[in-house]
């Protein structure tokens, strides 16, 4: 049986094919967001399927996830992407207790039981603090695209103090940082362990391990260590950090 | 009870009234339509929610929607106004006592921009007076004041101060100036750990704490003696705490039959707006004791023929705080999750006031048994094992926008009742109208209910 898992996130879809009788994923792939999720997804779907040789009839169930999952209508179902993450990541990493989840516009952290079920999450409320959009703000006031941040981010010798956990006031630090001639290197390396703060903060006391960074954010080289500095625990990238909420999503479909 | 239990939309509602009426519905004055409420003032929002399809929930309804004219035929009849702020129950029980008194809440003008969509321009002149919207919704009261347009201006305010709320202090000292004055009263902080007295609902307060209450409640009786021109003697607050406790057993029958029911016999809107009525009565106690009998009759023919509004596998959430916006209790609803109890802030106004204590001396108790003007953790305690007695599987903290206490109080309650119970909770900010973050409110809904019910099996 073929089921397909589509993550339509803020900022990218992701699309997972999972072929249940060789319990492997298929085929998988992400394309930018866009107004039309439910085509781009669709489109998503069907090349993976094609290419992959099976053709989209031969998937038997679809399940989104997503901040934009209700849109998604063709999907046989819709799972939040607190139960897919923690599905996802509970298949690729299972002795994982804790996921931290950072994507465009979400950061979460999920406390799973030893058998992978979500014991309790925290997502940030309304505020953009401490999730990629963050990271959006400074990539476009610092002039450099957000892909190359991660490279930006290896230079730096020391890292700007950003005190401001809102993105809106800490892009007037950032400017004020610039003006006082700091690298932009020490300026996102700054930004990174702001957000790992903020993450921290929202985690609490009694973080149990391990503890599995995953989304968008953490394909980002530097944020895992950021992370780890700020929770003070080791903290393990998922495979393919992106593609969880999508695997988990294939997978919830072979259950239903 | 008539027909399957349901959530019918608003237009919905007007075709089911025609056939109750044409089936003999018997309805009091003020009953009707619920859709004449947008067209007659305004109250577009009624457009946007499911209500329940009882012939108990559409006098509810139209009891809340028509308090405005009660309160000016109130005035006709020659009696004078009393508007109580603050305290949440405790001083309406007071007013009632006098004959030619009536008491009403201004605070409840929160939810008038909310049902207005905004047109009601209420914000916009607290705006204007510098209570922006830093502050809590409730600041939509000044804008009341100022235009006249949502109650009839009372003869005499009364608000409480002190421990409750500095947000509703903030809104109401702007009104002085305003030229309406306002006839303060204190509320001590309750302290803890201390010894003292046990309070109604669980709480302790001090001897000294509650003769202050006392003493304070006693110049609220002189003020409203002299507004009515007679006595207020104990005889006749006995008795209004007799009546007002009437309304407040019918509203905990209509609670505990409605959270521990198998399937909810109410939806969550309807629960939140009938447990609004221990706070003001919508001006007229003896009607609300019968729309609350009305309700807790339609529950208990549910129940008993095992019908409820929503399945019986629905997560069981507590939810702590009122919300701005009413839309967010049917959301609860769509993300499947039902009402498994609540701290709407009004704990003090649900229990029993004693009948075997001197009047002022009980109401001066149940004063401080307001869950708002003691530490959060004693609150959080009260919140946990209400979760427990109730067998609620996951919290909802709602944060009210502006309101200072939220931000303090949502983690220390959180952190309780997972450190005590493992139990799944979730903050949430629910702003007057929430239509954009409909979305970023369903995800978290979902989420939480998705995890109550994974937990079941786990």
């Amino acid at each position: 049986m073929i089921t397909a898992g589509i993550d339509a996130g803020s900022r990218t879809i992701k699309v997972v094919l999972w072929d249940s009788e060789k319990s492997a994923v298929l085929n998988f792939g992400a394309i930018d967001q866009g107004i039309e999720q439910r085509r781009l997804a669709r489109e998503l779907v069907d090349r993976l399927s094609n290419t992959s040789g099976t053709g989209r009839l031969q998937i038997t169930r679809t399940v989104a996830t997503g901040y934009g999952r209700n849109l998604i209508d063709f999907a046989d179902a819709n799972i939040t992407e607190i139960t897919c993450h923690a599905t996802g990541v509970a298949h690729v990493a299972p002795s994982t207790r804790t996921i931290i989840e950072i994507g465009g516009q979400d950061n979460k952290v999920i406390r799973l039981d030893e058998r992978g079920t979500v014991r309790d999450f925290d997502m940030n409320d309304r505020c953009a603090a401490g999730t990629g959009r963050f990271l959006e703000v400074v990539a476009t006031r610092l002039g450099v695209p957000l892909d190359e941040l991660g490279a930006l981010v290896q230079k730096s010798r020391r890292p700007a103090s950003i005190s401001s956990m809102c993105a809106v006031f800490a892009e007037t630090e950032i400017v004020g940082l610039l003006a006082g001639g700091r690298h932009p290197a020490d300026i996102v390396a700054g930004v990174q362990a702001a957000i790992s703060r903020r993450v921290g903060a929202m985690a609490g006391r009694n973080l149990a391990t391990p503890i599995c960074f995953t989304g968008g954010v953490a394909l980002v080289p530097g944020m895992a260590q950021a992370l780890e500095k700020a929770l003070g625990h080791p903290v393990g990238l998922a495979p393919q950090p992106l593609l969880t909420g999508a695997l988990g999503a294939a997978l919830l479909a072979l259950k239903m | 009870m008539n027909g399957a239990p349901q959530k019918i939309r608003l237009d919905e509602w007007d075709a089911r009234h025609a056939r109750l009426c044409a089936g003999g519905l018997c309805e009091p004055d003020y009953g009707g339509t619920l859709s004449r409420h947008v067209g007659e003032r305004g109250d577009e929002r009624l457009r946007h929610l499911l209500f329940d399809n009882s012939a108990a929930a559409l006098r509810l309804w139209n009891f809340l929607l028509t308090e405005e004219d009660r309160l000016r035929g109130h005035r006709l009849a020659g009696r004078k106004l009393v508007g109580t702020m603050k305290d949440l129950g405790t001083v309406p029980v007071m007013v009632f006592a006098l004959p030619n008194l009536v008491a009403f809440y201004p605070d409840g003008a929160w939810w008038t921009p909310c049902l207005m969509e905004y047109s009601d321009g209420l914000f916009k002149v607290a705006d204007r007076l510098g209570i922006d919207d830093s502050f809590c919704p409730v600041r939509a009261m000044l804008g009341a004041f100022v235009t006249g347009s949502h109650f009839p201006i009372p003869e005499l305010l009364i608000c409480s101060a002190g421990a409750v709320c500095d947000d509703f202090s903030a809104v109401a000292q702007r009104l002085e100036p305003l030229g309406f004055p306002v006839f303060w009263w204190e509320v001590p902080r309750r302290r803890s750990p201390e010894p003292g007295v046990c309070l109604p609902g669980g709480f302790v307060a001090s001897d000294d704490q509650i003769a202050l209450a006392r003493s304070e409640l006693g110049r609220v009786r002189l003020a409203l003696e002299e507004l009515a021109g007679s006595s207020l003697n104990d005889a006749a607050l006995s008795a209004s705490i007799r009546a007002a406790n009437l309304v407040r057993r019918r509203l905990r029958a209509l609670r505990d039959l409605a959270f521990t029911a198998e399937s909810s016999p109410l939806p969550a809107l309807e629960l939140l707006i009938a447990e609004m009525l221990a706070l003001h009565y919508c001006s007229d106690r003896d009607e609300t004791v019968v729309v609350l009998e009305g309700l807790l009759a339609e529950a208990q023919a549910r129940v008993a023929a095992g019908q409820g509004v929503l399945p019986a596998d629905a997560a069981r959430v507590f939810w702590v705080n009122p919300v701005a916006d009413l839309r967010a209790m049917n959301l609860l609803e769509e993300c499947g999750g039902r009402l498994c109890g609540t701290d709407f802030m009004l704990g003090h106004a649900l229990v029993d006031i004693p009948e075997d204590l001197p009047p002022l001396e009980a109401l001066a108790r149940v004063a401080l048994a307001d869950p708002m003007i003691g530490p959060t953790p004693d609150r959080a305690r009260l919140i946990g094992a209400e979760m427990q007695r109730l067998g609620s599987e996951a919290l909802v903290i709602s944060r009210i926008p502006g309101a200072s206490h939220c931000a303090r109080e949502g983690n220390i309650i959180r952190q309780f009742v997972q450190e005590n119970f493992g139990m799944p909770t979730l903050e949430i900010e629910v702003p007057p109208l929430s239509d954009s973050l409909v979305p970023a409110l369903r995800s978290r809904l979902r989420a939480l209910v998705e995890t109550a019910i994974a937990r079941r099996t786990s």
